[in-house]
């Protein structure tokens, strides 16, 4: 029963890592919070839905839905995040704006699916379980774990490995230096978008499955889950993300199945409260993401 | 006027209460707090009034107060961590303490209702009392803008680290404007509760925080009248268009994107602006307002 949880824990952690991991990539290089994170989230559910209903083979729908969550990513930073960096001072302005494309997509998917929850037709994923040491596990939860694994491995290879990750570092280190050495910050930030809204849309997908359950809504939690992950991890850290998104999904899995929902939710912010209050950069953090002002 | 006032009351109390709110969220924005807890504060405001009255029958007056209490009590702790913390952290954690409240009042279902919240509230708030608590709000909020804790909530919210240079204890005056914010919000959240016969955990939300915000960004964050202004916009533009209200998402989307874009300060802002700058001539102070740096205040020409 306990390590049934653990895995069951280590698989939604693995689908908050992906989740998590774009929006604490965002925030890395350009030290801004991306609140429509949770609606890209929630439109890579929806896209991957309508393709399957109207024909269109599963893999194929997955593929459009990942590539299309990267171009809502893309056009929500030239709508909420462009105009803002040329303007500086975008901390507080950034979250505003990046609410109102949150607002805005999610108004849009509740008028498509009118206010309904849809679910994935019965076959679109084979349902096999596989049974061993006592515990359960279903093919979907194996495909899901192999996949978070290459998707993490592939993205810590881009970002430190090739020279288009050793731009995206420069520019999180210093923009203006590395846009002095010639390092185009627009490619930056389309390539940083992209994999975040690609991730975002592929966790999306993922826990439509799992869950069988899409609704307009359900980026909401995700988003405040990933908050709790990249603060835990260290905002803009990506292994102390991976790390922390599968603490976060063990200790949820663990909190609802002995104690209670509501409490889960309560007990995974606190640790925020906590973590903020004695270990504001996280347990990942780099130096230079300091989380408390000035003098203190 | 009275037929007016009728006809449009509902309207004009939801517009009071927002007004309400909408202070509590200006006065934490006002000394650079990103603070987005009003909800939660108004929750608990909401659940304290409506607990004592159903619960314990105590009058309504005294419950609002009690509501005040407890606001100031919820608005300390939460500031004991988030005094320290700056900029997206706060944002982040105080995102996280709405949750936390909306989390712990279905937990407690015994006490609190569950899912279904408290029903059967009397209905005693009238135009009269929020509009006395809008004059009372708005009198503090002017007071303290002329006075030495508005200028210092200006140094913080321009620049944190030379107003610790210049020896002002920050943490202290963050503390205050979180206290501030969470008392306004708890007497708002209170009378509503006594205003709209029953309340649910739902009611203080995601729909709630973005409301308030909504209402600071689009009137101004730094003026007196910007509340006013930007919950007068919101009130009304559902009015005159049904589409704009069966799309409220989009449209607060649009205009929080397009105002904090092209018009940081706020539509009441550039409103008070304008009129200074039509009936008044020129004063060396607003001539000197129009030159700000490196284009960061592009509407303020």
């Amino acid at each position: 029963m306990l390590l049934q949880q653990i895995l069951n824990g280590t698989v939604s952690g693995a689908v908050y890592a992906l989740f998590a991991l774009g929006f604490t990539l965002i925030f890395g290089v350009q030290k801004l919070l991306n609140l429509a994170h949770g609606a890209i989230f929630m439109a890579g559910a929806f896209i991957a839905y309508y393709a399957t209903i109207n024909g269109l083979p599963f893999w194929f729908a997955v593929v459009l839905a990942v590539i299309a969550t990267g171009l809502v990513s893309i056009v929500t930073d030239f709508v909420a995040f462009r105009q803002l960096r040329k303007q500086g001072h975008a901390e507080f302005a950034a979250i505003v704006t990046s609410l109102g494309v949150d607002l805005i997509l999610m108004n849009i998917a509740q008028q498509v699916s009118r206010t309904q929850v849809l679910s994935f037709p019965f076959g679109t994923f084979p349902v096999e379980f596989y049974r061993g040491f006592g515990m359960r596990i279903s093919l979907l939860q194996i495909v899901i774990l192999v996949l978070v694994v290459i998707l993490v491995a592939a993205l810590y290879w881009y970002i430190h490995r090739t020279s288009f990750g050793r731009q995206i570092r420069a520019v999180s280190s210093n923009e203006t230096t590395s846009a002095l050495l010639g390092v185009s910050s627009q490619s930056v930030y389309l390539q940083t978008f992209f994999i975040a809204g690609a991730l975002a849309g592929l966790a999306g997908v993922l826990i439509g499955l799992q869950f069988n359950s899409i609704h307009f809504m359900m980026g909401e939690p995700f988003l405040l889950q990933a908050f709790v992950v990249v603060v835990i991890g260290g905002l803009g850290s990506l292994m102390g993300a991976v790390l922390a998104a599968l603490f976060i999904g063990i200790v949820q899995s663990l909190t609802i199945a002995y104690l209670s929902s509501e409490l889960s939710i309560a007990i995974i912010f606190t640790l925020l409260f906590v973590t903020l209050l004695f270990f504001p950069n996280g347990f990942f953090g780099k130096a230079d993401t300091f989380a408390r002002g000035s003098r203190r | 006027m009275m037929n007016f006032y009728m006809a449009y009351q509902p309207i004009i109390d939801f517009f009071l209460i927002a007004v309400g709110l909408g202070y509590s969220q200006q006065i934490a924005l006002k000394a650079g707090v990103f603070s987005i807890a009003t909800a939660g504060f108004a929750a608990i405001g909401a659940y304290t009034s409506a607990i004592l009255v159903t619960r314990y029958g105590i009058h309504p007056m005294i419950s609002v107060f009690a509501a005040a209490a407890m606001g100031i009590l919820a608005s300390w702790i939460l500031s004991l961590p988030l005094a320290r913390l700056r900029g997206a952290f706060q944002a982040i954690a105080t995102l996280a303490f709405v949750q936390v409240v909306i989390a712990l009042l279905l937990y407690f279902s015994g006490f609190t209702g569950g899912a279904l919240g408290i029903i059967n509230i009397p209905r005693v708030v009238n135009t009269g009392w929020l509009l006395l608590a809008v004059g009372v709000t708005m009198y503090v909020v002017w007071s303290l803008n002329r006075s030495k804790v508005g200028r210092v909530f200006g140094a913080l919210r321009e620049d944190d680290s030379v107003a610790a240079s210049l020896g002002i204890p920050i943490q202290g005056y963050y503390t205050l404007a979180f206290i501030l914010s969470g008392v306004i919000g708890a007497v708002f959240g209170g009378m509503r509760s006594l205003y709209v016969f029953n309340i649910e955990p739902v009611d203080f939300g995601f729909a709630a925080m973005v409301a308030s915000l909504t209402v600071v960004v689009l009137g101004g964050r730094n003026t007196l009248l910007g509340p006013i202004a930007g919950a007068l916009i919101m009130a009304i533009l559902p009015e005159i268009a049904r589409p704009l209200a069966e799309n409220r998402g989009i449209l607060n989307g649009v205009i929080l994107i397009l105002v904090i874009t092209f018009l940081p300060n706020g539509v009441g802002h550039e409103l008070v602006y304008w009129l200074r700058r039509r009936f008044r001539r020129p004063s060396a102070a607003t001539l000197g307002r129009t030159v700000t740096k490196g284009g960061a205040n592009v509407s303020a020409h």
